[in-house]
């Protein structure tokens, strides 16, 4: 339903619209059945010559009914939600599959940095490079991502991955995703973070093997180095 | 209620709701209104200025530069107030088209390229850069400590041949105007082109004249020193 509209290239997307689509059902034919009730009974107890309001308790069963019974059945629905919940959470948040890459991700006031770890596959070292609003990698492989903010509050957010974690200025912050698809989707803040929080963008491309190696090699500063010697 | 009454608060209801529904069409006009109006391509010969225009954009910049352009060290936003027009449209555009603010350690550059974008025409762009222009000029604070303008002086000898004797520019050599300028400011932009920040992205052709004259800097102690004589100078 949701990837109608936006499509899914992580490997876990899927899963987190599944859980979306989960609770819209539930809250939605609740929504309706509430609703159908409310109008049903404003209907009923219409006003009408000859017939008197009539003055109850609320304290017998019968009469309790109405509140009891959808208690227990949202209670039963919580009950799908947490565990679908949970399993997601495990899976996505608490769950680091192996990395293939690293990368660094860096919010500030208001743009993202990134830093690739270049050739050798290693972050820190002479070949890592440095971009400003553009992330480059490869389709197919786990990347690990730390997150850090030069500033304030962020929000590192993909939504074609589904992919939302928070930057805290003095944490480094993990996280992963898998990509699914060659292409190039948006990178936002989600987290409000002064006046540039709107236009504070970029741009993730996942490329195939060959065109990431290519780029790799065209753009760290070792690689151009060599190959220019 | 009586039916006249009803009616009347029918009546009174449903005009609320037409009113609530024009009121948010309308706010909606005016949020679109500087990405959409007039989104076609302009030449910026033919770019006709509303002088309103160019006060109302100004409030985006003030949340930083201030009310009075004197700009804010705690924003990273340096003063602005009263420079020319020429030169803050270029370093509008500059920061558009990201020959500037697109450095990994351009930390105050990242703060001011998303704002930039903003404006979205190059009549925008016109109309704020004049709008700057004609304000008063504002005497930003000094912050830095520790320069002394006798040792500048002498330091100051070859930023003359394209910002003048008393700080004052040169539009034809794309110098700004030094006098003025925030001083924390002006040393992180030295330290900038000095260490390859600034001046480096191909599309800044005119910021890289600046790098090899910040390398006759040799410390941030030369630094202050040109600073401190700078902030002694007319700029007339
Ligand atoms: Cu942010």
């Amino acid at each position: 339903m949701i990837e109608r509209y936006l499509e899914q290239v992580s490997t876990y997307a899927g899963d987190i619209d599944g859980l979306i689509n989960l609770i819209a059902w539930f809250v939605g034919v609740w929504f309706l059945v509430a609703e159908f009730v409310f109008f049903y009974l404003i209907f009923k107890f219409r006003h009408r010559e000859g017939h008197k309001g009539e003055y109850i308790t609320g304290e017998e069963k019968h009469q309790k009914r109405f509140i009891t019974i959808p208690h227990f059945l949202v209670l039963v629905c919580d009950i799908f939600i947490i565990i679908g919940a949970v399993r997601v959470w495990v899976d996505v948040k608490q769950t680091l599959p192996p990395a293939d890459a690293t990368v660094r991700i860096i919010g500030q006031q208001w743009a993202w940095s990134f830093v690739h770890p270049g050739p050798d596959g290693e972050l820190d070292t002479a070949d890592d490079i440095k971009t400003v609003e553009s992330l480059n990698t490869e389709v197919g492989k786990v990347y690990h991502f730390q997150l850090e903010s030069r500033d304030v509050l962020h929000d590192f957010s993909v939504p074609v991955f589904r992919l939302k974690q928070d930057a805290i200025p003095g944490r480094i912050i993990s996280g992963w995703w898998k990509a699914t698809k060659t292409g190039e989707w948006d990178i936002q803040c989600a987290e409000i973070c002064g006046i540039g929080h709107g236009v504070m963008r970029a741009r993730i491309k996942v490329q195939s093997a060959a065109e990431h190696a290519s780029w790799m090699h065209e753009n760290s500063p070792v690689a151009s180095i060599a190959s220019a010697n | 209620m009586n039916r006249t009454n009803a009616t009347l608060v029918r009546h009174a209801s449903r005009a609320l709701g037409v009113a609530a529904l024009l009121g948010l069409a309308l706010a909606a006009t005016q949020l679109s209104a500087p990405v959409d109006a007039n989104a076609q391509d302009e030449t910026a010969a033919a770019v006709a200025v509303d002088p309103e225009r160019g006060e109302k954009l100004y409030a985006l910049c003030a949340q930083c530069h201030g009310e009075n352009g004197a700009g804010n060290p705690m924003a990273l936003a340096p003063s602005i107030a009263g420079l020319p027009q020429w030169f803050v449209e270029g370093q509008l555009k500059k920061f558009k088209n990201g020959a500037r603010g697109t450095h990994f350690d351009d930390i105050p550059g990242m703060r001011m390229r998303p704002m930039s974008l903003w404006l979205k025409q190059d009549s925008d762009v016109v109309a704020v850069a004049e709008f700057v222009a004609n304000m008063e000029k504002a005497e930003p604070v000094a912050i830095l400590e520790g320069g002394d303008p006798e040792a500048g002086k002498a330091k100051y000898l070859p930023c003359t041949a394209c910002h003048g004797q008393n700080g004052q520019g040169n539009q034809a050599l794309n110098a700004p105007p030094l006098a003025g300028m925030s001083d924390w400011y002006q040393l992180w932009a030295l330290k900038a082109f000095k260490a390859g920040i600034r001046g480096t992205n191909p599309l800044d052709t005119t910021g890289a004249l600046m790098r090899p004259m910040s390398m006759t800097l040799a410390d941030e102690q030369q630094m202050l020193d040109v600073i401190a004589y700078i902030g002694t100078l007319s700029g007339e």
